[in-house]
């Protein structure tokens, strides 16, 4: 008999019963629409930076395969009940324990192939997009342990608690609990305390996590621990179900339930399983923020995490003036320079103006500034983030180009700064106005509508019509004079002495 | 015997259901008859190992049923339809037999030939591939008596297994019964005496909870001599019994 013609083993073929006759294929193009419509699509939306289009599997993916894992777990798991075999079933030699194991066995294959299927689809469409980077395992990995005690739950509460309406409360009880776990994470340290970093879903990361230093596994670690242990716990459980059903039983004890061997492994995974959820627990409890905008569970802590990854970045010089920015980001490398360019040629060669522009982490480091070390203004990735309408809804070019032109004139109006900051207190309004005139006159179109509201209103200033009087008479100078009274009085206007008639 | 029953009890609260039983059954069809309540389907599930006696003492195929590994054996070598028969809608008559073949740890290799013989014996060949949801009450009925006896049991125990077979049906059904019970134990639990008098060799009749007539169903047309109630020789057999009985 050769290997391909010899029989499978009764539970395998049990097990491809299972899958044949499981619920969960007719539900899979809804849910594939879901997750179109909702995880592709927001993942669309984010910059292709692996480790942010990665956040969506905790963030969305979850939220849908929860609702239907847990309702279909649950279907699978009171079929027994609702079509009233158990009497039947009861009668077979092979123990209930594997019996429910197969079920539950065929559901969860057909469940964690539809999350990787859809992991895969994410991965692929970030891989077209991505410059750098490969694709992150352990959101995968927390997802999957997401789908699985999901599943677990569902299919215990419907192998205990059978009857047509288990389904629908299952699945909406999961909704509701990832609600309030999304809660519990967004206000973490609030209420909860770091014990919501048990949650898989949480606020996007950084646009530059992983990036400039490794995501450390600590908090996954933690979350697969605790999932994980709930699911091992819950699986012990199912293995005593008939005693239990035999305890409930209404109708009179059902006759013997398991051997005492698989009641003693019950209970011994039923334990093995509640250590491993308290001992997640507790060390999500000893969780700090650390250095680089993550979180460091002490005792999983790797020094490794912390140093920072090393990086060529990519440049271009095309107008003379430098920007570079980490590979990660070369998608949008010629988008900074020519919304940097206009203004940087403004000032070029002016006391403190920066001869280069270069991201930086965000880690600790506010959103732009020019260093006092070296002539070179810093920015952060958040600006991708702002490119993409991460941060602020929707997607505005005109808007991006504009903020990050005004933060290079803040930096430099503001002088260098030692945090590389944009000096923390707001310009003057001499500044103000100066900054204007050079921002209309970096070539904006004179119709851009950031611009012109610059010129004609500064909010919650009482002389935004003196300031726009002066950006007016300061952007009637020809450039040359304006380049001749910046170098005249740059430090008197970074000093604050400068005041709005003084302006020419 | 595959059955020795002393003087075993159930009761749902206080409410005796099976009251002091004791047989012994050997090869052959045995027809359990008696009244709605009367204990029979009680007596089936205790025989199925589904329910425990509250006293008394059992014994299945040589086995006390009471002992985790003896039972898991018993399991091995019955076969039971219980009176509401549960099934999958979406499973197919193949798939059905197949998956209880499998819950009763047949080897993998002679699963696939036995569900087809199963299958066959019942006539449902041509709805092989049909999902249960397909079929009428008679043909499911047939698809219970299939995974009843797919495993080729030792002791059969059978529920109101005709109950929605059409007349030609129940007369094959009968021929099968015969046919087991040459080397099975065959215990039927049923309302129709016509079933008991074609198929079965051995007879009691429950009251109460109690056996009141245990004897060949020829014995029990006896008890009917010159009683009026019952179109039947073998109803009036039972409705005798059961008169005596109640009174």
């Amino acid at each position: 008999m050769t290997a391909l013609s010899m029989p499978l083993p009764g539970a395998v073929r049990a097990l491809r019963l299972e899958l044949k006759r499981n619920a969960v294929p007719y539900l899979l193009p809804l849910l594939a629409g879901v997750f179109f419509f909702d995880t592709l699509r927001t993942a669309g939306g984010y910059p292709p930076v692996w480790t942010l289009r990665a956040s969506v599997i905790g963030n969305h993916m979850l939220f849908e395969f929860g609702a239907f894992a847990g309702g279909l777990a649950a279907w699978a798991g009171s079929r027994e009940g609702r079509r009233k075999t158990l009497d039947l079933v009861v009668t077979t030699s092979r123990a209930a324990w594997a019996r429910l194991s197969i079920a539950l066995a065929g559901t969860l294959c057909w469940l964690l192939l539809a999350f990787l299927a859809g992991v895969a689809l994410l991965y692929v469409t970030t891989a077209v997009q991505a410059t750098w980077g490969g694709p992150p395992l352990w959101p995968v990995v927390v997802g999957a342990a997401g789908v699985t005690v999901i599943t677990v739950i569902g299919f215990t509460c419907g192998a205990l608690f059978p009857g047509r309406f288990t389904a629908p409360l299952v699945a909406v009880g999961t909704l509701v609990l990832y609600q309030a776990a999304l809660h519990a994470a967004l206000g973490i340290m609030g209420s909860s305390g770091t014990y919501a970093l048990l949650s898989p879903a949480s606020a996007p990361p950084n646009v530059d996590a992983g990036i400039y230093y490794r995501i450390a596994p600590d908090q996954s670690i933690v979350q697969v621990m605790f999932m994980g242990g709930i699911a091992v716990a819950l699986f012990g459980l199912l293995g005593l179900a008939p005693d239990l059903r035999r305890l409930a039983s209404l109708r009179g004890r059902l006759a013997g339930g398991e051997s005492w061997l698989l009641r003693a492994v019950a209970v011994v995974l039923i334990g093995c399983g509640a250590a491993a959820a308290a001992t997640a627990f507790s060390l999500a409890g000893t969780a700090r923020p650390d250095a680089v905008g993550g979180w460091a569970v002490p005792a999983l802590r790797s020094a490794a995490s912390d140093r920072p990854l090393p990086v060529t970045q990519d440049c271009t010089s095309s107008s003379g003036f430098r920007v570079c920015v980490h590979p990660a980001f070369s998608f949008y490398l010629h988008d900074v320079a020519a919304a940097l360019d206009p203004v940087a040629a403004e000032i070029a060669g002016l006391p403190g103006a920066p001869a280069s522009a270069s991201e930086v982490a965000s880690t600790g480091q506010a959103a732009s500034g020019i260093s006092r070390s070296r002539p070179v203004f810093e920015f952060t990735a958040q600006n991708v983030g702002n490119m993409f309408g991460q941060f602020l809804g929707i997607p505005d070019a005109g808007a991006w180009r504009a903020g990050f032109r005004q933060g290079l004139l803040e930096a430099f109006l503001a002088g260098p700064s030692p945090d590389a900051g944009p000096g923390g207190a707001p310009l003057g309004a001499a500044q103000q106005a100066v900054e204007n005139g050079l921002l209309a006159a970096a070539g904006s179109p004179p119709g851009d509508p950031d611009v012109k509201q610059m010129l004609n209103e500064q909010p919650g200033s009482g002389t935004s019509a003196a300031i726009s009087a002066a950006t007016r008479r300061f952007l009637a100078l020809s450039a040359g004079a304006r380049r001749a009274w910046l170098a005249t009085h740059l430090t008197a206007l970074r000093a604050g002495t400068i005041t709005l008639a003084q302006i020419p | 015997m595959n059955v020795t029953l002393t003087d075993v009890r159930r009761s749902f609260g206080k409410n005796p259901a099976v009251d002091g039983v004791s047989m012994e059954l050997g090869t052959g069809v045995f027809g359990l008859l008696g009244p709605n309540g009367a204990g029979k389907t009680s007596l089936l599930r205790m025989l199925a190992t589904v329910l425990p006696p509250s006293s008394g003492e059992m014994s299945l195929l040589g086995r006390d049923p009471g002992a985790s590994a003896a039972r898991r054996d018993i399991r091995r070598r019955l076969g039971y339809l219980p009176q509401n028969l549960g099934y999958y809608p979406s499973f197919t008559v193949v798939e059905f037999v197949e998956y209880f073949a499998l819950l009763k740890e047949m080897p993998s290799a002679a699963v696939p030939k036995a569900v087809a013989a199963a299958v066959e014996r019942v006539d449902l060949g041509p709805k092989a591939k049909a999902k249960l949801r397909t079929l009428s009450g008679g043909m499911l009925r047939r698809v219970g008596i299939a995974q009843a006896i797919v495993n080729d049991p030792d002791l059969l125990l059978l529920d109101e297994p005709t109950a929605g077979l059409d007349p030609e049906q129940r007369v094959q059904f009968r021929a099968l019964m015969r046919s087991l019970g040459e080397s099975a134990t065959v215990v039927v639990s049923t309302h129709l005496v016509e079933d008991v008098g074609a198929a079965c060799s051995q007879v009691a009749l429950m009251s109460a909870g109690k056996i009141a007539f245990r004897g060949t169903p020829d014995e029990l047309t006896a008890r009917g001599q010159g009683h009026s109630v019952g179109d039947a020789p073998l109803e009036r057999g039972y409705s005798a019994v059961l008169s005596a009985a109640r009174s």
